[in-house]
This record gives structure tokens, C-alpha cells and sequence, in this order.
């Protein structure tokens, strides 16, 4: 800190010799003028003396009968009147001082942070359609309406929040992570439990409603399994009224299914012919300029590789270079071999059994077969599967006296 | 020079019996000594002498003469100085 303070105030490096050298040391102090760094060679010493002082020395000179010849000169008093003679450079400083001011203004980086259902290209192009972008003016930006405006976009976002760190805009999101709780109806008019697909009933557990079938029994699709309609009995055994229910069961159905694929006996391939072409990009911002190039190959494909220089992603700066890779193909026409084929429909009947079981559905026998025919292979498999059936449809309605879905009085 | 002699011993016991700092109220030199290195010197008058090897400093009330080899001074202010090189002895005059 010292240092630094006569650095700012400039000192001198100077030699003195004559008469009285500790004289003129002594009447320095006493007169408060601060020396350093004293050494003695021969007759001469050299010292370091600051700026102030060294216009207080004539009387201290004259006293002491001792000369002084100035060495070398430090500080910032003497450096700054030679670096404004540097026009370029001073200029070239206040131009670099200038565009830092001006670049801070704009916001040169957006980071979004909090978000997994949302993607990150969804949540661009909400912020593109707001007239949130990379380059604009930090005034021109609403934080508190782009945090109203996220809430009222994405349901699923329970808590927004933007901020501004230097030329960076940071969202921060938090999405609603529990399941979503649709409200329960509280008046139903009854719904049924229907047979999505003809079958054997194997289990059937009702929690609401009336089965209308049984264990064993054989099932048609569009059979009602359990009816959403309760009736109320009289005590002369007729009913006296319906209350309705959304009938709810866990019935497992166990039918026949059939699964068929086929595969053509020749497909087109592409080749890579090795020739490549690459364009290198640079692209600040939205702004993108190409190595200008005509269309490079009749057929190609195009791998586009961008990159942000380190430095460029620590600054926040929207700079991006990269290329694109132009490779040339030809479409080339093959023939499965028995091999291959088998491969690749065995890979197809793979996928449909892990769906099946995905769904929870149990498979009890299954019959596969592989043959060709025309022109492809087919693949051909009968399964029998045990699932779980029953999906909702509206009660038939039946007029009794006493109509109040929901309500019934349950004397008997 | 008896009386003046009486005289100072009367100040030191008194100023002993009160405990108040001796370098303050009998105008004594006060040296601290970093090792052999450097040494850190108050209350002084001046410098009476500097040389490569010797520093001879005037006190209130005595001198003091730093003898060594490559003395500097690092600092030298009316309040206290620094000097720093080989210092070999000390001897008060």
C-alpha cells in the first residue's frame, strides 16, 4: 500500500555528496521529508527521495554545502505526461473503456437453469417470441412481466424467477414435479367398464359398480364388464331407483393376439464415396457468414459441428465458429441375406414383446414364424396373452320415479 | 555534575515507581534488533555519522554506534529509521 501511495506521488532517485551528507539527512527529517533506501558508496549516497520533497531541498543544499544530482525518476507523474504523448494508444484505451461501457448494456448471454419436461429449444423460442434475445438492451427487458409471462405459459412451472448477472440473464425455473391432481367430480352420471377386445376372463377384482361378468365367463369386445348403475332395491324386490357410480375394476382378459411384420428383400444404402467437402462459419449472435461455396455434390449429407472459444463463453459474448461437412453418398440397393433378415425381424418381435410387457401384459403361449412372401419376408406370430381389460363408457340411462344421481335415501 | 547526576536518578526511581515508559520521560534511545539484520531505532536525534561499516547515531542523552558491514539505511524519518545490512556491535558513547 506503500508502495502504491509513492508510486502515485512519484519519487526520485537521487546522489548526493559535498560537505555535510548527514547534515543533509538530518534537515530532511527534521523537515519532514521522507528518505529511503540510503547507501553509501565511497563518498556519494544515493537515496530515494518523493517528488514533494525534492522541491523543499534547495535551502537543506545550501546549508549543507552538499550537491545533488537527480538519477532516476519513478511514479505516475512521470509516467502519465509520456503516455499521453501516445495519441494511438490513449485513444485505442478510451475506445476500449467506451465499448465496455456501451456492451454492458445489452445482454450478451441468456442461461436457463430448472427445467427437464420443458426443453431447452421449447424455452428459446417462447423467449424469441417475447422479444427476449441475446443482443438486446438490458432497459428494454421487463424482468417481473417475463417472470409473469413463463407462469403463464408453462402450467407445469411453479416458480420463475430472472435476474441479471453483468451482461448474463439468468431464468431460473422450477417445475411442478408431483403428479397432477385433476379434481374429483363430484356428480357423476355413471360410467360402465366395456371389453376393449373379446376373450376369457381370468381375474376380475371390482371396487365400484355392478359385475356383469364373471370368472371363466367368455367375453365379447363391447361387453360391458362392470355397469356403473346400482340399483336400489324396494322391499317388494322391484327397484326403486339407479344410483350411479364410475364403475372401477381390475379385470384381466386372456385372448389371442396377433402380431405381423414384414421386410422387403432389398433396401437402399448409402455409401460414402470419402469425398468431403467442409465450409467453415462464424456466427455472432443470430448473424451467420459462410465461406461462400456452390452446392458441393450432387447427393450429400452435412454434419454441422459449432464450437463457442472458451473465452468467449466466460465473457458471455455470442460468438460461435464452426464448420459444416459436407459427404457425398451414393444410394446403393442390397439384398437381405437370410441372416440379416432374421436379425433384423427378430430385433422387430423383441421390441413388440418388451411394449407388451411394458404394458403389463402376460404372455402364455406364443407362436412365431418366419417366411417370405412376393417380395419380403414376413414375420407372423400368434400369441396368447393374459391383459388387463375395461375401458369407460357412459351408463345407459333408465328413467325410474326418483331421479337423483348420487343422492338416494337407502332404507330397505 | 554530582547534582546532575542525583538529579537523573531521582527522575528514573520516580518514573520506575509510577511504571510510565522510559523512553518517553527519560528520552532514552529504544533499539529493537531483528537478529543480526536489521535494526529498528527511536528517539533519536540524528545521524552523526554513516559510513559502509559504522552508523553513529546522537541520542537525547547518549550516542549509539552501529558497527557492521554493507549498512543501509532503509528509511529515515524524524520519528524512527530502519537500517539493515551485518550488523557485529552495538556500543553506546
Amino acid at each position: 500500500m506503500i508502495e502504491l501511495l509513492k508510486y502515485l506521488r512519484g519519487y526520485l532517485r537521487i546522489r548526493v555528496w559535498g560537505f555535510s551528507p548527514e547534515r543533509f539527512m538530518n534537515l530532511c527529517s527534521n523537515k519532514g521529508i521522507l528518505i529511503w533506501n540510503i547507501v553509501r558508496e565511497g563518498d556519494v549516497y544515493y537515496m530515494n527521495i518523493n517528488l514533494r520533497g525534492f522541491w523543499a531541498l534547495r535551502p537543506i543544499v545550501r546549508k549543507t554545502g552538499t550537491r545533488v544530482a537527480v538519477l532516476e525518476r519513478y511514479g505516475l507523474p512521470f509516467f502519465l505526461p509520456r503516455l499521453l504523448k501516445r495519441k494511438v494508444f490513449v485513444m485505442g484505451l478510451l475506445l476500449a473503456a467506451a465499448f465496455w461501457i456501451w456492451s454492458s448494456l445489452y445482454i450478451w448471454n441468456i442461461e436457463i437453469s430448472g427445467n427437464y419436461q420443458i426443453t431447452d429449444d421449447v424455452f428459446q423460442s417462447f423467449l424469441k417470441e417475447n422479444q427476449v434475445t441475446v443482443g438486446m438492451q438490458k432497459r428494454d427487458l421487463d424482468i417481473e412481466e417475463l417472470e409473469k409471462e413463463i407462469r403463464r405459459r408453462f402450467s407445469q412451472i411453479t416458480w420463475a424467477s430472472a435476474r441479471l448477472s453483468g451482461t448474463k440473464l439468468l431464468i431460473d425455473i422450477k417445475e411442478n414435479d408431483a403428479p397432477i391432481v385433476s379434481p374429483e367430480k363430484k356428480e357423476t352420471t355413471g360410467t360402465d367398464l366395456v371389453a376393449e377386445y373379446g376373450g376369457r376372463v381370468v381375474s376380475m377384482i371390482v371396487r365400484s359398480g355392478v359385475p356383469k361378468v364373471a370368472i371363466g365367463d367368455e367375453v365379447e369386445a363391447g361387453c360391458v364388464l362392470v355397469e356403473g348403475k346400482v340399483p336400489i332395491y324396494n322391499e317388494d324386490a322391484t327397484v326403486r331407483e339407479y344410483y350411479y357410480v364410475d364403475a372401477d375394476a381390475d379385470i384381466v382378459i386372456e385372448h389371442r393376439m396377433e402380431f405381423t411384420d414384414s421386410l422387403p428383400f432389398d433396401y437402399v444404402r448409402k455409401e460414402y464415396t470419402g469425398r468431403e467437402k467442409t465450409r467453415y462459419f462464424f456466427r455472432f449472435g443470430g448473424q451467420e457468414w459462410k465461406m461462400p461455396e456452390e452446392s458441393p455434390f450432387l447427393v450429400y449429407d452435412s454434419l454441422i459441428r459449432e464450437s463457442r472459444p472458451l473465452l468467449f463463453e466466460k465473457l458471455s459474448i455470442p460468438i460461435y465458429t464452426g464448420s459444416y461437412t459436407y459427404r457425398e453418398y451414393v444410394n446403393v440397393e442390397h439384398r437381405y441375406t437370410d441372416e440379416e433378415a432374421k436379425v433384423l425381424l427378430n430385433e422387430k418381435l423383441m421390441t413388440f414383446l418388451a411394449n407388451l410387457q411394458e404394458k403389463g401384459v402376460q404372455i402364455i403361449e406364443k407362436d412365431v414364424k418366419i417366411g417370405v412372401d412376393g417380395q419380403s419376408w414376413i414375420l407372423y406370430g400368434d400369441f396368447l396373452v393374459q391383459e388387463k381389460a375395461g375401458k369407460s363408457a357412459d351408463t345407459e340411462k333408465v328413467e325410474t320415479g326418483v331421479d337423483t344421481p348420487g343422492e338416494s335415501d337407502t332404507d330397505e | 555534575m554530582k547534582k546532575n547526576r542525583d538529579r537523573n536518578q531521582r527522575k528514573e526511581q520516580f518514573v520506575e515507581t509510577l511504571k510510565l515508559p522510559k523512553d518517553i520521560c527519560m528520552g532514552a534511545m529504544k533499539v529493537t534488533l531483528t537478529g543480526n539484520s536489521e535494526a529498528w531505532i527511536e528517539n533519536y536525534r540524528g545521524i552523526l555519522e554513516y559510513t559502509e561499516n559504522q552508523i553513529l547515531l546522537q541520542g537525547k542523552t547518549c550516542q549509539a554506534c552501529f558497527e557492521g558491514t554493507r549498512l543501509a539505511i532503509d528509511y529515515y524519518t524524524n520519528e524512527d529509521m530502519k537500517i539493515s545490512g551485518c550488523i557485529t556491535c552495538i556500543r553506546y558513547l
